[in-house]
């Protein structure tokens, strides 16, 4: 083989790999709602730093840490998630206390500092679905936030507003008695 | 008289029952803690009585052998993780090779990270690949999994032991590196079977089931059985590749004593690595594993302080070749 055709068939390989990398890509792109464990926050960051050695998981006491298979792209793969309509996360900051690597920051276990460092999410109500705004005076994700009256607030007929301060824990999605649940937390990560 | 003299005496013989007691405790420590987690999370429910009989049973078990030494089941934690990246009371220690692939994926230095692989990295280049031999989870069923060759093999099933170039496993290391800087994530904890028998151990006890990485690892297993002995270890393992780069100036290797040396080869047909202690090649492969130590007749193999592996010293001294040079 010629010198240059070599070039070539290496340049057009190697731009194939590129193209078909880039497909597969895409082809695993996310499509999964789940929040990262409390305290990381942008997506990138988190997967360039996590090396998937589980021990956030093996600390969590509320089991709400999981792993992603190859439902979330080859990226994610092994990497922790939380689903908290399944199981919530409970603030307690195990998690980033034994993390070695950084993706999940070290919080105190204190209210100040969650409310400033720890960002998952924000709950977002349904009005349509929510049970007090048609009338019948629920209030449960207002009594199991852990942030009562700085992350959530009640009206009239216990309807919930969610205020700024809302860190994104899922424990009003997870305890929601409608089906299905009226508030939801929306994921902060860029995924 | 002639038996009495020949028996072998050394000491340095029996590391390689100790480097078995190493794995065994190294590998049923990841079981072992994995059921300690789930009794911490029981203990955090406070909800024994709605646990089912299984779970009771765990968290009896664990509770009844861990009771006298700690009041809270929250101490429990002081050991924690696997060896991919664990806590050791308060020490964090993690393997080299992740620390790597972070450096790579996120482009960027994390000191509190990377100073966790101080430790695993001064006794590397002091010893070599010994976490290959010594600690890797992965080992443990890769040693066993060549006994199960052995049995295949005298039960007249094909086992194949070809040999590859070793390099292929530097390649393996360095595509995983570029993968990581393309990805923007670390790559190897997907491929490295230490850190996926330590995950996928975790995924089997305690989240109900195994993940994607234990397929993988049947792959390498069946991989080892197919083309080639230890092939995985030997020529594919990206953490093989870092720790024989790591350990090629390491300060403790077997040497052979060609003085004592009587060529009987056992050593080069127990060494599971396909190395040639016979003709003094150990290389940057050796994990120390001792096993040519402790099957050697005459003790001629032994641990030494230095920085290079000797030259080929010719037959040993004992043997017939040697005799016969020096006699004719």
């Amino acid at each position: 083989m010629k010198r240059r055709n070599f070039i070539k068939y290496l340049a057009s390989t190697g731009l194939l790999g590129y193209v078909a990398s880039g497909g597969v890509q895409a082809a695993f792109a996310p499509s999964v709602r789940y929040l990262r464990p409390p305290g990381s926050h942008d997506e990138a960051k988190f997967l360039s730093k996590c090396i998937r050695c589980g021990k956030c998981g093996e600390s969590c006491p509320n089991r709400a840490i999981k792993f992603f298979s190859t439902e979330n792209g080859i990226t994610s793969l092994d990497t922790p998630f939380i689903i908290p309509r399944e199981q919530a996360c409970i603030l307690c900051m195990k998690c980033g206390d034994v993390c070695p690597t950084g993706a999940i920051p070290k919080i105190e276990h204190e209210a100040n500092a969650i409310m400033n460092d720890v960002q998952m999410g924000r709950a977002r109500v349904d009005t349509h679905l929510c049970l007090s705004y048609q009338g019948k005076t629920c209030g449960v994700c207002y009594r199991a936030c852990p942030l009562q009256d700085v992350a959530i607030r009640v009206g009239m007929l216990e309807q919930p507003h969610v205020l700024d301060k809302c860190v994104g824990c899922g424990l009003c999605e997870r305890s929601c008695i409608q089906i299905p649940q009226a508030i939801r937390v929306i994921p902060e990560h860029k995924g | 008289m002639e038996n009495e003299k020949l028996e072998p005496s050394s000491k340095l013989r029996h590391l390689n029952k100790l480097r078995w007691l190493s794995l065994t405790i190294v590998f049923s420590m990841l079981i072992i803690l994995l059921f300690v987690h789930l009794y911490q999370t029981y203990e955090a429910a406070h909800a024994y009585d709605l646990l089912t009989p299984t779970e009771k049973m765990i968290s009896d078990t664990v509770e009844t052998l861990t009771s006298p030494f700690v009041k809270d089941p929250e101490e429990l934690s002081v050991i924690k993780g696997n060896t991919w990246s664990g806590t050791f009371f308060g020490l964090k220690i993690s393997d080299p090779l992740s620390v790597l692939g972070q450096i790579f994926a996120s482009l960027s230095f994390y000191w509190p990270f990377v100073l966790t692989a101080l430790i695993p990295l001064i006794a590397t280049l002091l010893l070599g690949r010994f976490y290959c031999g010594w600690i890797c989870p992965a080992t443990f069923i890769y040693e066993l999994n060549d006994n199960l060759a052995a049995w295949l093999r005298k039960a007249g099933l094909p086992v194949s032991r070809r040999k590859l170039d070793r390099r292929i496993k530097y390649v393996v290391l360095a595509v995983g590196l570029v993968l990581s800087v393309y990805f923007g994530t670390v790559m190897f904890g997907s491929i490295y079977p230490p850190a996926i028998v330590g995950r996928e151990i975790y995924y089997a006890i305690a989240l109900g089931g195994f993940g994607a990485g234990a397929v993988f690892f049947l792959l390498t297993l069946l991989f080892d059985l197919m083309v080639s002995r230890r092939g995985f270890c030997r020529y594919v393992c990206p953490g093989g590749a870092l720790y024989s780069l790591l350990g090629r100036y390491r300060l403790f290797r077997i040497k052979r004593n060609v003085a004592t040396c009587n060529d009987c080869a056992k050593c080069n047909v127990v060494c599971q690595f396909g190395l040639d202690p016979l003709q003094d090649d150990f290389g940057m492969e050796c994990n120390n594993c001792t096993a040519c130590i402790a099957v050697c007749p005459t003790d001629a193999l032994s641990f030494t302080v230095s920085m290079h592996d000797n030259k080929y010293q010719g037959p040993g001294h004992l043997g017939h070749k040697y005799r016969k040079e020096n006699e004719g």
